[in-house]
């Protein structure tokens, strides 16, 4: 599935777009436009969204447009924010921490990480995810120094916040991509 | 009646105490600006004398008068911040206004601006970050410096589309300022004659506060506290951004609304207090963040 490229949605919903994301009614633009580009995924499929080409992402349009996608969508979709840079990060970061929300970012050099509220066993469990690509229980577990049960709770929150996919046969968590 | 405001002969942040004083509040009567011996005015005080007059445009029938700088460079200067074009539209203009082309002044980061909506402030980023990043690598700042900048100026034009009732003004500069820190700072000035802080949050958050509501808790509410008069949870962000960015670059965030004024980080330099009250009213906001060069120049 093709990454959603925010500029192009910019260009295409809001009529004063000249390549920054600013402001809260070009963030609520963008979104309604980022849903509507998801009627062409499956439920399944990890949505992307590209930063690259945004030069500019302030805290009203980041709340507007991730924060929100994430209060409506993130509970039933896998979101990816991919081309993310350490300005976006500033912007992304608090208007996540502000609504209790996560999500798995990917910066312009392919590094993975999640910004926002996630528990430091989750974000632990994510680092492994960011660096292999996969994460198994009983990896988890020795990892976290915890028994197999707690390895699984902190999958479980993984995959709750949608911030993992789950391998077949429920013992692996994939890193989105 | 015809009753003179004297704008301060150095008009910046700290002499618009003494501007609101002598705006008071007005009547029926007709003011005039007298400006005439104004030597020199922070992008702050030009915005603050277009909130001046845009007030008295939108409560007064006839148009306030405005004697210009009598100080051949301190007027080019200001005509070359754009200034007196706005000005005309809200005074009656006495005295020589200076011709100048665009401005192309390196310390000119932002011409004075309307702000009304949220198409204003597109366009006030669009234009400021080219311009911005120069002037804040010479100031010794990081690349990353530059998009919090535009975030700020972003959020600081917002809290006008969103929140004042009303348009406002902007502007930008660079300058050096010697009598206060020695070195050269980025200035960021916004300001409307909108319904200032109390009145936005007071149907929503007065009630929390009881008899300790006025200016000044309704600023610690937006400022320190994130408060929005909207309920959705994810409002009120811009000003935390903007103390946030403010802190990181040792700069300063001072924000005026009736009679109280915050400043909020502190940064050693500044030997303002954190805030302000029983001050001279005056209307709508006033928002200064200023971001110093890293060392002297």
């Amino acid at each position: 599935m093709p990454a959603i490229d925010l500029r192009t949605i910019l260009e295409e919903t809001a009529s004063n777009g000249n390549g920054d994301l600013v402001t809260r009614s070009t963030g609520k633009a963008v979104r309604n436009g980022i849903v509507q580009a998801l009627a062409g995924y499956r439920r399944d499929q990890v949505a992307i969204i590209d930063f690259s080409s945004v030069r500019l992402i302030d805290l009203s349009c980041a709340d507007e447009i991730i924060a929100k996608l994430l209060v409506e969508h993130g509970r039933t979709r896998c979101f990816l924010l991919t081309g993310v840079d350490e300005g976006h990060a500033d912007a992304l970061e608090p208007v996540l921490d502000r609504r209790g929300l996560a999500a798995a970012v990917q910066d312009r050099s392919g590094r993975l990480r999640v910004l926002g509220q996630i528990p430091e066993p989750v974000r632990r469990v994510f680092s492994i995810l960011a660096e292999k690509g996969t994460a198994k229980v009983e990896e988890v577990a020795a990892h976290l120094a915890v028994p197999p049960a707690a390895a699984r709770a902190v999958f479980d929150e993984l995959l709750n916040r949608r911030l993992a996919t789950a391998a077949p046969g429920g013992n692996e968590v994939v890193a989105l991509a | 009646m015809t009753r003179v405001v004297q704008v301060p002969a150095s008009f910046d942040y700290q002499a618009f105490d003494q501007f609101a004083e002598a705006f008071g509040e007005p009547g029926d009567e007709r003011l005039l600006f007298d400006a005439h011996a104004t030597h020199w005015a922070s992008p702050y005080g030009l915005v603050g004398l277009l909130a001046a007059g845009q007030w008295l445009a939108e409560h007064q029938k006839q148009k306030p008068l405005f004697t210009i700088p009598q100080n051949r460079d301190v007027a080019h200067y200001w005509a070359r911040t754009g200034f007196f074009r706005h000005a005309a539209e809200l005074f009656e203009l006495h005295g020589k206004v200076p011709h100048v082309a665009s401005t192309g002044a390196s310390d000119v980061l932002l011409e004075v601006t309307p702000v009304r909506g949220a198409s204003d402030v597109h366009d006030v980023v669009d234009k400021i970050q080219d311009r911005a990043a120069a002037i804040l690598r010479e100031l010794g700042l990081e690349a990353q410096a530059t998009m919090g900048f535009a975030m700020a100026l972003s959020e600081g034009c917002q809290n006008i589309v969103e929140h004042a009732g009303t348009g406002g003004w902007v502007a930008v500069q660079a300058y050096h300022w010697r009598q206060r820190l020695g070195r050269r700072v980025a200035v960021i000035a916004v300001a409307d004659a909108g319904v200032g802080f109390r009145a936005s949050l007071e149907t929503t958050y007065a009630h929390r506060v009881g008899e300790r509501w006025g200016d000044v808790a309704a600023l610690e509410a937006a400022v320190l506290h994130g408060v929005s008069r909207f309920r959705d949870p994810g409002r009120g962000q811009g000003l935390a951004g903007i103390r946030r960015y403010v802190e990181r670059w040792n700069g300063k965030l001072s924000l005026r609304s009736g009679t109280a004024r915050i400043s909020s980080p502190i940064a050693k330099w500044d030997d303002d207090g954190p805030m302000d009250d029983g001050l001279a009213s005056f209307p709508g906001s006033q928002m200064l963040l200023i971001i110093p060069a890293r060392k002297g120049d």
